[in-house]
């Protein structure tokens, strides 16, 4: 796996006391300064695995040249853990050692005010106090806690939130967890420019990453050359959390040959060739080895459009992948393709797809070196995007993740054809507006006009038809949200307070290849006559013979239905809502 | 066996698993063949037919078509077989299927099939989503948005091992398989992953082991994986997780090896005695279910607050970290048009008043004049020009009334509350001395980094200059002539690729 230990030039999420988190790039033999809780030499943490909790030790604690301390679990869950018990003591009536007296009256706040002199010691003295060689906090919160004169007047509950304010304030700890793109939208919300993201939230991202239908290919040698599977189209105006959301669902995002063991047997394995010339120059070697060409992958790729001449991707360097000066060994590095709209849409405009003229080798041996090396830049880049431009244009997607402040109307209305039946569309929006209009286009109404203009008469894009609405099937607007809870000893609840701002809204449908021809649906009969043109898309029918309620399937299928009655149809302003009862009422006899 | 899930491919291959579209959140799962294999159905001279309310699809006409087609019903005789079926009803069914396969053998009974004049589906791939939404239930099934949030939150990534206990109704299964797929075993890979000695290529294979201790819910994901491809992703095993623990094994004799997982679901009613055989240290010697070289993500799924507090002393008690709970609220949002006006009068769905007060005023006002004219005894116009009387039978213009949108009429205001912890790997006191000798002193890392030279000396190179930049305050001449010298440099990079 690609987190086993902290490794070299990362970046790793730091997440301090207060609860908030910092990015670092481990950079060996340097110092990261935590600000008020001190800093540490990175050597200290490197090789160490993730998900720990280091506490810094004060320089009379240092052995061995040990500056940081692992805390362990049980200590870091002491205080739950002592209440635990004391809440499972109350509970039966047994005398507790230290604090019998405490137990028979229960503690209440009823004596509790709030007085600045319960605190015995003085700012100054607590100043002193931490000037002095009192280590990681632990003693200076042991001692503030000592001069408070109302302390054991405390309920659990005001004493537990005592503690730790306390501990928050003077503990020296943080805990190492390892980037990826959970934590890195973690950090983004509390921490960062949540716009820049779009405020798109982790529930966010998991919707659309699952609706997307995003996974790995799998071996390339099983799916035939002609058929390249796991290709997504992406349009993201998130500074790469999409396409990072998206790779890291492929399994391309974090490079995993970092870990030692991966890289040993790689090492071993070039040992047993030997035939080829690797033993001589092995660095260069293992450069060429994964030096396939930029953007070359056939399968398990992104293809990335964007607006600009460059995408922007800045937020890949959290993974070590720089858009516009690539790592070779980074899987994006044959895997991320982008090309600009100018680039799909219009391709002989843009400078980049007109070849090159050839310059004959004669007349190449005779140039300049730097020359020559220019004139191959060239034709290699030219290359490049034709190859990308080609085959983007050439289509065959598997799916599209659109999360942009572009008009998505504008955006769907190229891509959409550009994708393989049966693949999902998913938009992004933080807010539900676009996604609302985009969904009318879509809606069940439009395409049964649409498909009833002859022809000839229809035309994408026009005023009633912006986008082609027979494409895309059933398409839903739907948003997630998580609620936090604490769960501690008797005070369990959902916390108090949470980040507001933008919902979170995605939109979801799947790309289907409609029937040359007429279509008619097939209509309830009774109604049949009056609203024929308006049904002629999908109404339920009624004509359920004897044999379908044989199908154990089909009955599911009724039992299912009841249990979703009364979905949100866009065709619901002429359903009848007894059409449904009545069909399971008919099952249900026979 | 490639799956339809992971692999469709262009087209719809015979026995792949399909889902037919029917309508908005109804899709029946079908799996493609031409051969009579069960008795429903026998007796269609078209071979094998799936009948919908929006008619019968053969499923010659839906093999060999390209993804997400629209498929047009066809014309099938299904009631000379209902009559069949009765004659026959004295014969057993096995002899029917038995005489039917043969005949679908000789290639007599199976004949061109001819379109019918309405009714469609769409022929779509199946994906865990729409799997979901048409599986047979066995158990409360887990939704896509908590599924979506679990996976997303126990770093379910291609290559991942994970445990699912409680395979329930197998929605997560499939959600599961998607999620750590990369790479189907190959023949060898599997069968050193039965006698449980996973080697080399296959311990990079992300793979999901699900146990489920009720027998019959067991047999029937077993059967699904298989019918579904996924048998090389998902190793289903009959298991009561609270007594015998997640290692693999066949049969109570047989060696005990390690799932050597780093994610884990447990939809279980009592999740806090599973706690117990998913630690590091085994005490009984058994090795270890959890994978040794990564930090392990857990995931509890729990519908009532007892069961998450009694979960999350549990997991205090074992040393998990970052303990976290959870509930995702989902919605769906309903966009429709809304129609209000006297014009739409008389029709479905419609809100028949006022558009705005002018419309009100205006109505009021002929009110009153027919009034007027009533008492006046000119009955001569009692009809008047009603604008909902034309509008009366017509349709709703799809680009009228008012685009609005709000929340599905029926929503899920609680599945379940999500415990999250996670379990670091083991560290001793040796492990930490090697990484201290190892590190302790000034390194130099040349090889096996995620950079190349090049790009590594740049940065210092910037690293630098901020600091010096830092340092030296405001130095304009210095930095101008730093800044030239960047843009030069960056020239140079992007050119030389």
């Amino acid at each position: 796996m690609a987190f086993a230990t902290i490794q070299p030039f990362q970046f790793v999420a730091l997440r301090l006391p207060s609860e908030s988190i910092r990015v670092e790039q481990i950079i060996p033999n340097s110092q990261i300064n935590l600000g008020k809780y001190g800093s540490f030499r990175t050597n200290q943490i490197i090789g160490r695995p993730y998900n720990l909790t280091f506490e810094l030790l004060d320089r009379s604690e240092v052995q061995d040249g040990r500056e940081l301390r692992i805390v362990s679990a049980a200590e870091l869950h002491a205080l739950a853990l002592v209440e635990q018990a004391e809440t499972e003591d109350a509970a039966t009536p047994q005398t507790d050692l230290e604090d019998s007296g405490a137990r028979s009256t229960p503690k209440s706040n009823v004596n509790t005010h709030d007085d600045p002199t319960n605190q015995k010691l003085t700012m100054a003295e607590i100043e002193a106090l931490k000037q002095d060689d009192l280590g990681s906090g632990k003693a200076l919160i042991e001692k503030i806690m000592q001069s408070h004169s109302t302390l054991d007047q405390k309920t659990a509950f005001s004493l537990a939130k005592y503690t730790l304010r306390k501990h928050k304030k003077y503990l020296k700890r943080f805990s190492v967890l390892p980037l990826d793109v959970s934590i890195l939208v973690d950090w983004m919300m509390s921490d960062r420019e949540f716009a820049r993201i779009m405020e798109m939230r982790n529930e966010a991202v998991a919707l659309v990453g699952c609706w997307a239908n995003i996974h790995a290919s799998g071996h390339d040698y099983l799916s035939p050359p002609n058929e390249p599977s796991s290709r997504y189209l992406v349009v993201d105006d998130t500074g790469g959390l999409i396409v990072a959301a998206v790779a890291e669902r492929m399994g391309i995002l974090h490079q995993k040959d970092l870990e030692e063991g991966v890289s040993k047997t790689r090492e071993e394995d070039a040992d047993e060739q030997p035939e080829q010339p690797e033993a001589v120059l092995p660095h260069k070697d293992r450069r060429r080895h994964y030096r396939q060409s930029l953007m070359s992958a056939p399968s398990n790729s992104i293809t990335m459009v964007h607006a600009n001449q460059q995408p922007n991707l800045g937020l890949l360097r959290y993974f070590n992948f720089d858009a516009n000066n690539p790592t070779p060994s980074h899987p994006l590095y044959t895997s991320l393709k982008s090309l600009s709209w100018l680039q799909l849409l219009e391709p002989e405009s843009d400078i980049t797809y007109q070849e090159p003229e050839i310059i004959p080798p004669e007349e190449l041996a005779k140039a300049k070196s730097n020359r020559r090396s220019a004139y191959f830049r060239k034709r290699r880049r030219w290359e490049r995007v034709k190859t990308v431009v080609d085959e983007t244009r050439a289509g065959g997607f598997d799916g599209l993740i659109v999360a942009s402040y572009t008009d998505s109307v504008s955006i769907l209305r190229p891509l959409v054809p550009l994708l393989a039946g049966g693949s999902q569309v998913v938009v992004y929006s933080p807010n539900v507006e676009p996604l609302v209009e985009l969904a009318d286009l879509y809606s069940t109404a439009r395409k049964t006009a649409f498909i009833n203009t002859p022809q000839e008469e229809r035309r994408v894009p026009s005023e009633d038809f912006p986008v082609d609405p027979t494409l895309l099937l059933a398409p839903t607007v739907q948003t997630a949200r998580v609620r936090q809870w604490q769960v501690l000893p008797g005070r369990t609840h959902p916390l108090m307070t949470s980040k507001g701002g933008a919902e979170g809204y995605i939109f979801v449908a799947t790309r289907v290849l409609p029937a040359e021809g007429k279509v008619a649906a097939r209509g309830r009969p009774g109604r049949a006559k009056k609203t024929r043109a308006e049904e002629s898309t999908k109404v339920p029918a009624t004509a359920t013979d004897g044999e379908l309620s044989q199908s154990p399937l089909k009955k599911q299928k009724i039992e299912a239905e009841e249990a979703f009655s009364a979905q949100p149809t866009l065709a619901s302003l002429r359903v009848e809502p007894t059409v449904e009862p009545m069909i399971v009422e008919q099952n249900g006899e026979s | 066996m490639v799956s339809p899930f992971l692999s469709p491919g262009l087209v719809s291959k015979e026995h792949d698993l399909a889902s037919l579209h029917l309508r908005r959140d109804q899709s029946l799962p079908v799996v493609l063949s031409t051969e009579v294999t069960s008795a429903e159905h026998v007796g269609y001279a078209e071979g094998v037919v799936t009948n919908t309310r929006f008619g019968s699809f053969p499923h010659t006409t839906m093999i060999g078509v390209p993804w997400g087609s629209q498929i047009r019903a066809s014309k099938v005789d299904t009631g000379s077989r209902g009559r069949k079926e009765a004659i026959n009803a004295k014969k057993r069914k096995a002899e029917v299927l038995e005489q039917s396969q043969t005949n679908s053998q000789n290639g007599e009974s199976v004949v061109a099939v001819e379109a019918a004049s309405s009714g469609f589906v769409h022929l779509l791939p199946p994906t865990p989503e729409n799997w979901t939404i048409s599986l047979p239930h066995r158990t409360q099934v887990v939704y896509t948005p908590d599924y979506a949030y679990i996976l997303h939150r126990i770093r379910a990534r291609p290559g991942s091992r994970l445990i699912e206990a409680g395979s329930g109704s197998g929605s997560f299964t499939h959600a599961a398989a998607r999620a750590v797929f990369n790479g189907y075993p190959t023949a060898s890979d599997s069968g050193s992953e039965q006698q449980g000695t996973a080697a080399g290529d296959v311990e990079s294979l992300g793979k999901v082991f699900s146990y489920e201790f009720h027998a019959e819910r067991h047999k029937k994901v077993k059967a699904e994986m298989v019918e579904h491809g996924l048998d090389g992703v998902v190793h289903t095993m009959h298991r009561d997780v609270y007594a015998d623990g997640l290692l693999v094994y066949k049969d109570e004799s047989e060696e005990k090896t390690s799932p050597e997982a780093n994610a884990i679901f447990l939809d279980l009613p009592a999740p806090w005695e599973a706690l117990p055989h998913l630690t590091r240290d085994r005490r009984d010697g058994t090795p270890s279910a959890l994978d040794p070289n990564s930090a392990v993500h857990i995931c509890t799924f729990s519908p009532c607050i007892e069961q998450v507090q009694k979960t999350v002393s549990a997991l205090r008690q074992h040393d998990w970290l970052d303990i976290e709970m959870v509930e995702v609220q989902h919605k769906r949002i309903e966009v429709r048009r809304e129609y209000t006006g006297l014009a739409y009068e008389g029709m479905r769905g419609v809100n028949p008043y006022a558009v705005d007060v002018e419309e009100a005023l205006a109505k009021l006002r002929e009110v009153e004049r027919r009034a007027r004219d009533f008492h006046a005894g000119s009955l001569a116009d009692r009809k008047p020009a009603n604008g909902g009387q034309q509008h009366g039978g017509g349709k709703l213009p799809f680009d009228g009334g008012k685009l609005v949108h709000r929340t599905e009429p029926e929503i899920k205001t609680h599945t379940s509350y999500l415990v999250f912890a996670v379990l670091p790997r083991a560290w001793s006191e040796e492990d930490e001395a090697a990484a201290q000798a190892k590190w302790s002193k000034h390194v130099t890392v040349a090889s096996n980094v995620p950079k190349s030279q090049r790009q590594l000396k740049k940065e210092a190179k910037l690293r630098a200059k901020n600091q010096r930049q830092a340092q030296n305050g405001v130095d304009n001449g210095n930095e101008a002539k730093e800044a030239i010298e960047e843009v030069m440099e960056e020239a140079a990079g992007s050119t030389k690729e």
